[in-house]
């Protein structure tokens, strides 16, 4: 009768309390209803691929917070993310952009200017080209105020750009086997290969350098078809330029195919006086053939003004870079040269251009096989520029202004007209597919060739021609490059030393690497950054400022920063790791909260 | 010579007899388990928490070496009641005595301590005659306990979810109820058909669903189906069924802990809170595990211990809901097939082998790689692949049953051929198809978290246990805890899985009643 009435009263207590979590748990779905309702009232579909996980789940973990409903499209490469970016079926897309020239007009134009390659949101404002153009015919010490005046107008006022992190440089090398000594880590242009030498030098004629890189599908090996990270670093070493780069980023003749450069008054007119010692390697049956052609002043001349013609091919991805210049011209002539002064000595062009030469000039050429530098036979080429633009000098330092052979690039593109170009049936220069296939029809001028390329990796071997006997002649003579598309997987391959040299590891595997004394890491600056798209094309909502305004607000760059280590820096343009503008980004939930509220309003 | 002989045989004879005596007494098999797992334990911790931190130079912690000693407490006391249990059972009385059983009350309350064994084998110690539905509200008491206990981690936490102390005072009230249900079923569930009086408890039971404590369900079914057994001659036989299963000990512990995985992850719905599984907190990034967090953060500052217990509920989901979809389907083909056979067969069971010549991981990543990642079509993916094996499985029963005279019978009597294949074919071919169901769970729990490892399974952020365990494996190195303890879930639900599964085949093989 006891244990009766006791389970009556439980039972009770059971169903009262039950009712109780019924009422306090619609209470609380109620509380996080209302939040939610919020929450999930703007969709925002963010696209990227696996290399920005973190990045696009702290994005995630962001906008969630500030009250947005996330959905994440996962590609699982960047090609596969590129088709989905044409698609239009996305809101906000990652986008990594390095400035390669070390130049902040490459860091601008292209993403910004509505006529941008890599301008994937749709950005179009008149006052934006305005300012980028203004800014490109300034001087260091001016072009400081116009690029703040850029970033004031394009991020502060209009949010045209999702700015998250700037990345810094981080390689690491088995110093087991590479001499540290020999490696430079350059801020913008690409790894330099012909340094690059064993710690045992007699392993420098057998032995192949192992390097790695997460793109293994290559966009192009003609120079001005693609600027991507695929090929930069391969399309650097493969082909010559007429200037190159330090490693903190200054312009000079050393390690390119000229002797001496000069800048003639007015910054119009660009000189450069060729070496000789530099000849085309071409490549039968996979391995290095020298060709003995000497990379010359015509090869340059039809090099640039291809680069500078945006007909010139069907995918022209460098046109932005090269359309200043107006003519490139063989200087034959030496009183031109005697008649006109350099801008920064005042002195004769020639005086310039003869500093260090292994004889005076005697004669200028037109004739490359006539070159003999030296009796004092040289060429001399000419480049000017529609404007005065003084920093044209960097995109001749940058990959695309490649020096390729006139007469391999004509026979391979003098098959099929450009207007009519068809990628499945027509094959142009540098057509990664026809290469991997077995026809590779390229002639390089850089210290390497690329002697074959798979799904798994390309090959190169060292450019007999290349500079022999100078300190520029690459010193390993084989490299290979293995596609791993996972950063932690590179990691796991370098300290199993399938790997040499890692030129990019992961944030959160730098201490280990660091702690063991066999590797190197060497962390430096670089004009990497990290930013967003946001889909301002076709109607689609995010062309409404205060939605732009409701995102922007909502990141906090420190998370980003404390989750690489601090291996990252802030960012707010895609400049800002070149010009010292001060801006910052701001994170207030709330003022995102308004604009999303004004956004909501606006649309009712 | 010939009288050393026979006493060495009888010797012998009487260990074997032994042998058998100890191995058929519940209360023996569940002690000694207890206190050689103890044992173990009670040696991985003197080593971890004692040794390594002298060794290395570090001072012991407190709350380690108090666990350690308690631990060893219970193994001793552990041992104490095997001896005597031995002894007790092969000496004159054949029997263990009272003050032995007593020796169960000191046992019990060791779960506290996470010692689920001693526990059991306490509650076995106790009482005398123990029926099935003893048994089971047992363990559905310890379900319940350990959901408790689970959940009181929180406590460290420095905020708790809105509706904790709810979800605490829920599972102690069915606890109360549960122990009120133990007494209940000693007092009136002797014999073939329960008391009527237990009736509102079996009610009470069926309702332990809704908290996922299905041993609390069982026991209601069990006494419900055999109060409403109208020939109380003929014992029902799915009853049976799980009577088999209880003898195997090892079984029943599978269940337990799937059981217990079904529990908490309905339970943590009220007791956890999931902003910490899945909101980024950078400040705590990569902590050492600690009482507060004890499985550490992980790299975006996330719980992992919270993690981990959310994942349970993903997991389980896809586990069974891609083991029931192709049940069904392929269920329904085999039969069809086995039955009519000739070109229905044949057209059949030739689309199931091209199916089946596809391996099916691969035919997983292709799926999800055509339909996008997504829960659903991760469910689908992998649904799809294990369709052949059901199908095949069902034919290979059907075939054998559908010339057996019942249905020869059911024919001959104008039954409709759907009537005889979902009344009289289907119900006969299950227990084939339900012991590999079981065991194809587990390896849907493992398909699954591969397809997340690899970035193809559910998104990224989501606590899934694969997802955990790949954010871990970048850090095995500096901070293995990220991938240790998911990795551990794992093996548990998988383990705990196959075991069942083995018991539920012994339990419905018909050579083995």
């Amino acid at each position: 009768m006891k244990l009766r009435k006791l389970t009556a009263v439980l039972l009770v207590g059971a169903m009262v309390l039950s009712l109780a979590a019924c009422g306090k748990k619609s209470s609380n779905s109620g509380d996080g209803g209302s939040g939610s309702s919020e929450a999930g009232s703007e969709t925002i579909r963010l696209l990227g691929y696996s290399y920005y996980e973190s990045t696009m789940n702290i994005l995630r973990d962001q906008l969630t917070k500030a009250g947005f409903n996330v959905e994440i499209d996962m590609q699982p490469d960047y090609a596969s993310m590129v088709t989905a970016r044409d698609t239009g079926n996305w809101d906000i897309a990652m986008s990594g952009w390095t400035t390669v020239t070390g130049n902040p007009d490459y860091a601008v134009r292209d993403v910004y200017a509505s006529y941008g390659q890599y301008n994937a949101g749709g950005i179009n404002d008149p006052k934006i080209d305005e300012l980028i153009d203004k800014a490109s015919q300034e001087t260091p010490s001016e072009y400081g105020a116009t690029y703040k005046e850029l970033e004031d107008y394009a991020i502060t006022e209009n949010a045209y750009s999702l700015p998250l992190y700037s990345t810094r440089g981080i390689r690491a090398i088995n110093n087991t086997v590479v001499d540290e000594k020999t490696v430079l880590n350059p801020q913008s242009r690409s790894a330099y290969w012909e340094n690059y030498s064993y710690v045992d030098p007699s392993q420098n004629e057998t032995r192949t350098l192992m390097l790695t890189q997460t793109m293994g599908d290559l966009t192009s090996l003609d120079p001005i078809q693609a600027n991507d990270g695929s090929i930069n670093q391969l399309s650097a070493n493969l082909n010559v330029r007429i200037v190159n780069m330090t490693p903190d980023d200054k312009i000079e003749a050393e390690g390119s195919l000229s002797r001496n450069i000069s800048i003639a008054e007015g910054n119009q007119a660009f000189y450069f006086i060729l070496r000789d010692d530099c000849y085309f390697s071409r490549v039968e049956n996979k391995h290095v053939v020298a060709t003995d052609v000497r990379v010359g002043a015509e090869d340059v001349e039809f090099s640039l003004e291809r680069a500078a013609d945006e007909k010139s091919v069907a995918n022209h991805k460098t046109y932005n870079l090269h359309n200043h210049m107006s003519e490139v011209s063989i200087v034959t002539d030496i009183e031109e040269l005697k008649g006109i002064n350099d801008s920064d000595t005042g002195k004769p062009v020639f005086d310039t251009l003869s500093e260090g030469l292994p004889s005076e000039i005697q004669t200028l050429t037109a004739d490359k096989t006539q070159v003999d530098n030296a009796n004092g036979v040289y060429q001399v080429v000419k480049i000017s520029t529609e404007n005065p633009f003084p920093q044209v000098l960097y995109y001749l330092a940058h990959q695309s202004a490649g020096i390729l052979n006139k007469e391999a690039v004509t026979e391979m593109n003098s098959k099929f007209e450009v207007d009519s170009y068809d990628p499945t049936k027509d094959v142009c220069y540098g057509d990664p597919a026809a290469i991997k296939s077995g026809n590779n029809h390229l002639w390089m001028s850089g210290p390497y060739a690329l002697v074959d390329y798979d799904d798994y990796q390309v090959v190169f071997e060292k450019n007999p021609g290349y500079m022999a006997g100078t300190e520029h002649e690459a010193k390993i003579n084989n490299v290979a490059i293995k596609f791993i598309k996972e950063p932690t997987s590179a990691t796991s391959e370098f300290r199993a030393g399938g790997i040499d040299i890692l030129d990019a590891v992961n944030t959160n595997d730098v201490a280990t690497l660091q702690e063991d004394k066999n590797y190197t890491v060497f962390v430096y600056i670089r004009h990497a950054t990290t930013y967003c798209d946001f889909n301002m094309t076709n109607g689609n909502k995010f062309e409404n400022i205060d939605l732009r305004k409701a995102v922007f607000y909502a990141i906090n760059q420190d998370e980003f920063i404390a989750y690489n280590n601090d291996l990252v820096g802030p960012l707010y343009s895609t400049a800002s790791t070149l010009v010292d503008t001060g801006n910052k980004l701001e994170f207030s939930l709330e003022k995102s909260a308004e604009h999303l509220k004004a956004y909501q309003d606006s649309k009712k | 010579m010939a009288k050393n002989q026979m006493t060495k045989n009888e010797s012998l004879y009487l260990k074997k007899v032994n042998r058998r005596k100890l191995s058929g007494s519940l209360e023996y098999t569940t002690s000694k388990l207890a206190y050689q797992v103890t044992a173990v334990l009670v040696f991985a911790l003197v080593i971890w928490q004692i040794v390594l931190p002298l060794a290395g130079g570090k001072e012991l912690s407190t709350i380690s070496t108090a666990l350690t000693a308690v631990y060893g407490v219970e193994f001793l006391l552990q041992l104490i009641t095997v001896k005597r249990i031995e002894k007790e059972i092969t000496g004159a009385a054949g029997e263990i005595s009272n003050t032995t059983r007593k020796l169960g009350i000191l046992l019990v309350p060791f779960v506290v301590t996470g010692n689920f064994l001693l526990f059991i084998a306490g509650a076995m110690l106790l009482k005398k005659e123990k029926n099935l539905e003893y048994q089971l509200a047992v363990y559905s008491l310890l379900v319940n306990i350990f959901i408790i206990l689970i959940s009181l981690f929180n406590l460290f936490k420095e905020t708790l979810v809105d509706t904790f102390w709810l979800g605490i005072g829920f599972y102690t009230l069915y606890s109360v109820l549960n122990l009120v249900i133990i007494g209940a079923v000693s007092k009136y569930t002797f014999g073939k058909k329960p008391d009527k009086k237990f009736m509102p408890f079996a009610v009470i039971c069926l309702l332990g669903i809704a908290l996922g404590n299905v041993f609390s369900f069982v026991l209601g079914l069990i006494t419900i189906g055999k109060y409403r057994n109208k020939n109380e001659e003929v014992s029902v036989e799915w009853i049976d069924v799980i009577k088999r299963l209880f003898r195997n000990y090892t079984a029943v512990i599978g269940m337990f802990f799937v059981v217990l995985f079904i529990g908490i992850s309905i339970g943590s719905n009220l007791t956890f809170d999931y902003d910490l599984a899945i909101a980024n907190n950078f400040s705590a990034r990569l902590a050492e595990p600690s009482l507060m967090y004890p499985f550490g953060y992980d790299d975006y500052g996330r719980c992992v211990f919270t993690r981990i217990i959310f994942g349970a509920s993903i997991s389980l989901i896809v586990g069974l809901v891609s083991t029931i979809v192709p049940i069904i389907i392929g269920g329904i083909l085999g039969a069809i097939a086995g039955f009519y056979g000739g070109t229905r067969d044949n057209a059949i069971m030739r689309v199931m082998d091209v199916l089946n010549a596809v391996p099916s991981i691969l035919l997983a990543i292709a799926i999800i790689a055509a339909f996008g990642v997504s829960t659903m079509n991760l469910i689908l993916a992998l649904s799809v692949s294990v369709i052949p094996s059901y199908a095949r499985t069902v034919r290979a029963q059907v075939l054998g049953i559908s010339n057996q005279e019942f249905v020869e019978a059911a024919k001959a009597c104008g039954a409709k051929n759907g009537t005889i294949i979902f009344k009289h074919i289907i119900p006969n071919s299950l227990a084939p198809v339900i012991v590999q169901a079981t065991m194809g769970i587990g390896s849907a729990v493992l398909s699954t978290s591969s397809l997340s490892y690899l970035g193809i399974g559910v998104e990224a952020h989501v606590p899934e246990w694969g997802n955990i365990l790949k954010a871990g494996s970048t850090f095995l190195e500096t901070n293995p805890y990220i991938a240790i303890y998911p990795g551990l879930a794992i093996i548990i639900i998988v383990l705990a899985f196959n075991f069942f599964g083995d018991g539920l085949r012994d339990a419905l093989d018909p050579k083995l009643k």
